[in-house]
């Protein structure tokens, strides 16, 4: 029994991580801009056929270092291009526009590569179980965790430490002020969305190793995003870290007691914090109300 | 905005006629334009619809952005009464109002403390609660294949009865008295004093709080209010179509609604209606021609938002008005 | 009896301290002025007598009743209604919209699906009567955002005299405005005052103003009172000229 309970928590723990990835990147872009990007997912799906096409060129490791970069390029000439038009203005239209875009970029996936799904090769090293016992853990699961943790934690020490993070995390809380000591804002404001779209482009170049690549595979990651930022609590990137992890577990122990529930329990958990403490675990009171 | 205080204006006057008499006569008019009677019943479900999530976001100024829940526990609602309960589509109607009414009026509760973005994440995420239910429920509601079968039944009014299951011209009128109700109550409820308070909402929220409205209170009933309407709605789609789809509780089909309202106008009462209109015939167009119809919806979405934001109605009257 | 006692209130953001122990008593019938030099925290001592804040200390009593724990929008039912520095309407709406809706959600009106012909004669009798006190008459169907800032700020003024109240709290009523304008905007505060036996307290930045309206003045800096009294006083009152370089009308 408590192997079992063992086995979905960890095995929570890896999709939590996964989840995380993407919240993140979300987060990221709704702190400081304002603008829940719906596109989000589609930017996923990118990058993950881009590793597809890189692929043969470059083999697995240079398509999972080059794909992310391209592209957060691509985001970027999105954001400047297309979103960049939207700030200031009433959510309402940047929502309709990240919707709008979402569309744009699974269909568009779909009539570049194809509808059908596409098998995405990893190293045959990453594929073996480490171990009989834990057979679920795979190389590639395992591996996928470690790229995660590598990525949040150059990702929090970028916000720490360099001049920009330390601009964006300002500028999350007054954009105003940051303004107001000449800090360019627009480019900013380019580069966190980048960067956000830099950490989709990576989580579909994992997800295509783990699971294929599909056009509606972004879709179905977008929602646990979201649960995840609403859980942790809106503009703290810390609470979505929380947030994605406490959902995977959740969703992992679940699966134990009550195995078709084990997607039902991140609504659940987010309406119980919406009911308790609205504002999101690590919330603070009055952000983005 | 005036028209919500001086309700007697001659030219709203022969507007509204006009539009009604478009209406009336549509089963005549539509074959003409290559159009058929159908298509004129769904589109009016889906303007309601469209009236109705505006009702909340042109009108009270709020983003609700999962507004297809309510629209698809009406429908629902709906089917399962015809398909369970009883053959009888008036209690089918009333019954998946009544269900989606009161959970908006519920879910209004949990959320009525949160604004703009964040609110909408939120609408976003609970519509999703309830197309997952729709979808993993299947012992119930059919789950992927939908809520089937279950047929429209026959009015018996006493004097006549109304085919509306065979009879789609007088389905299509069916539907238009519906829509007329439903059109008039909300007509009504703009015009009243709390209708009135739902502008003051949208204009200038501080200064609706300082004038001692209390403000998640009237937001709370404006969100209820328009999910009763949206659930209505949603009725009459299962009724269009005999069937309730899950992914009517999407949010993608949120997306379309709003966009319907803003296409046609978020400050016009009918625009809503127009911009149903025209996105639904731009999109069985675009579906017709070609597979990957879902990137001209979505270049349909960037431009309205980059060069139409006021729609159609909005573009005409700040034209007149300058 | 006064009016509006605020005892020893303060307010911190963090480590800022805002509004530092301030006290203030306005009998009913005053035309009080609260001035200081920016940043002295007068429009946040506003924003806890309305409501807008909670105090970190300090209780704010009104008409006898404690209100610090109260909503903004209760203590507009209480009788306090304010505008504020940056005007507040509705701006795509008429002047006569905007005064309609208050004067409907002062009657209490504002939860009611219709109204009784009887009901809608009356409201429209106030907002006629509103329209003619302020002098905008000429302009009461045009949209407020449109409208100059003075009419504008006109508009707010009425808005808030709509809800009957026994306390008017005016931020900076003048600012931005040319002589012409804050002439007539002062009338209109003077006619307000004396016809309306209404009780109002202003912050003011242009001196004319104040010493041309105010009976009692109160001098903040930096958070912290500084003085106190008639006009005369304040204006011969070393600390406040040293602390706040103006000129006595």
């Amino acid at each position: 029994m408590t192997q079992l309970l063992l086995f979905n928590i960890t095995n929570g723990l890896i999709i939590g991580a996964f989840y995380v990835l993407m919240a993140i990147g979300l987060s990221l872009i709704l702190n400081l801009s304002n603008v829940i990007n719906f596109a989000h997912g589609g930017f996923l799906v990118v990058g993950g056929y881009i590793a597809y096409t890189l692929e043969p060129y470059l083999g697995f490791w240079g398509a999972l270092i080059a794909s992310p970069f391209l592209t957060a390029i691509i985001g970027l000439a999105v954001e400047k291009t297309l979103i960049s038009r939207v700030y200031g203005r009433d959510p309402l239209y940047s929502l309709l526009l990240t919707f709008g875009l979402a569309f744009i970029l699974e269909d568009g996936t779909r009539v570049i590569w194809g509808a059908n799904g596409k098998p995405f090769t990893i190293p045959a090293a990453l594929a073996q179980p480490l171990s009989n016992q834990f057979f679920f853990i795979t190389s590639y699961r395992l591996f996928m965790v470690v790229v995660v943790v590598v990525t949040i934690v150059l990702l929090f020490m970028l916000l720490r430490y360099t001049r920009a993070g330390i601009r964006i995390r300002a500028g999350t809380l007054d954009l105003e002020t940051v303004s107001a000591l000449g800090v360019n804002v627009r480019a900013l404001r380019s580069l966190n969305f980048a960067v956000g779209i830099f950490l989709a482009g990576l989580s579909g170049v994992l997800a295509g190793g783990q699971l294929g690549l599909e056009p509606t595979m972004g879709a179905g990651l977008l929602m646990p995003s979201f649960i995840a930022i609403i859980v942790g609590g809106v503009g703290s990137l810390t609470g979505t870290l929380v947030g994605g992890l406490l959902i995977g577990v959740a969703s992992g122990v679940t699966a134990v007691f009550f195995p078709a529930a084990s997607e039902a329990i991140m609504y659940v958990l987010m309406a119980a914090v919406l009911m308790v403490r609205p504002r999101g675990l690590f919330g603070e009171e009055g952000m983005l109300t | 905005m005036s028209k919500l205080f001086k309700p007697d204006s001659r030219r709203k006057l022969a507007a509204l006629v006009a539009i009604w008499t478009a209406l009336v006569l549509a089963p005549f008019w539509m074959p003409l334009l290559g159009g058929y009677t159908a298509l004129g019943t769904r589109v009016l479900v889906l303007g309601l619809a469209a009236m109705s999530v505006n009702f909340l976001l042109g009108f009270t100024g709020v983003l609700s952005f999962g507004h297809a829940a309510w629209f698809g526990i009406g429908a629902y609602g709906c089917g399962m009464i015809l398909k369970f309960v009883a053959l009888s589509t008036p209690l089918g109607i009333l019954a998946g109002t009544l269900a989606g009414g009161l959970a908006g009026a519920v879910l209004g509760a949990l959320i009525v403390r949160r604004r703009g973005v964040y609110f909408a994440m939120v609408t976003i995420a609970f519509g999703q609660v309830f197309y997952y239910i729709a979808f993993q429920w299947s012992s119930v509601t059919g789950g992927d294949d939908g809520l089937r079968p279950f047929y429209r039944q026959p009015l018996h009014l006493g004097i006549a009865t109304l085919d509306i299951l065979n009879d789609a011209t007088a389905f299509y009128y069916f539907v238009l008295v519906c829509f007329a109700l439903a059109s008039a109550a909300m007509a009504f409820i703009l015009r009243s004093p709390f209708g009135r308070t739902m502008l003051a909402i949208r204009e200038n929220e501080r200064r609706a709080r300082f004038l001692g409205i209390p403000i998640e209170l009237h937001i709370w009933i404006a969100f209820t209010l328009s999910c009763f309407f949206m659930a209505y709605a949603g009725s009459l789609y299962a009724l269009v179509n005999n069937f309730a789809d899950p992914r009517g509780l999407h949010y993608s089909q949120s997306g379309d609604f709003v966009m319907m309202a803003v296409m046609g106008g978020m400050r016009s009462f009918w625009g809503p209606l127009l911009g149903a209109i025209l996105f639904v015939v731009f999109q069985d167009y675009v579906s017709s021609v070609t597979i990957n119809w879902q990137i001209f919806i979505g270049f349909l979405f960037v431009l309205v938002v980059l060069f139409f934001p006021r729609g159609i109605l909005g573009a005409i009257r700040h034209r007149v008005a300058s | 009896m006064s009016l509006l006692q605020v005892k020893n209130v303060s307010k911190h953001f963090g480590s800022l301290i805002a509004v530092n122990n301030i006290s203030m008593t306005v009998k009913p019938g005053e035309l009080r002025a609260i001035i200081g030099p920016n940043g002295a925290g007068k429009t946040t001592f506003f924003n806890l007598i309305t409501g807008f804040f909670r105090p970190t200390a300090g209780r704010i009593i009104f008409e006898g009743r404690d209100v610090t724990e109260l909503s903004p929008a209760r203590r507009v039912w209480c009788g306090m209604a304010r505008t504020f520095q940056v005007t507040e309407v509705f701006p795509e709406l008429t002047v006569r919209e905007n005064l309609r809706i208050a004067v409907e959600v002062a009657s209490g009106m504002r939860l009611r699906p219709w109204l009784s012909q009887i009901d809608d004669e009356k409201i429209r009798g106030r907002v006629r009567e509103l329209i003619d006190m302020s002098g905008l008459a000429a302009k009461a169907d045009r949209q407020v955002g449109e409208l100059s800032h003075g009419d504008q700020r006109a508009t707010e003024i009425m808005m808030a005299l709509a809800l009957n109240p026994r306390l008017l709290l005016l931020d900076e009523p003048t600012a931005g405005m040319g002589d012409q304008e804050t002439y007539e905007i002062t009338q209109l505060i003077r006619r307000l005052h004396k016809d309306g036996k209404l009780t109002i307290v202003l912050i003011e930045h242009d001196m004319r103003v104040v010493f041309h309206l105010a009976d009692r003045i109160m001098v903040l800096d930096q958070g912290k009172f500084l003085a106190e009294g008639t006009p005369p006083e304040i204006a011969a009152n070393k600390a406040v000229q040293t602390a706040y370089l103006g000129q006595a009308a």
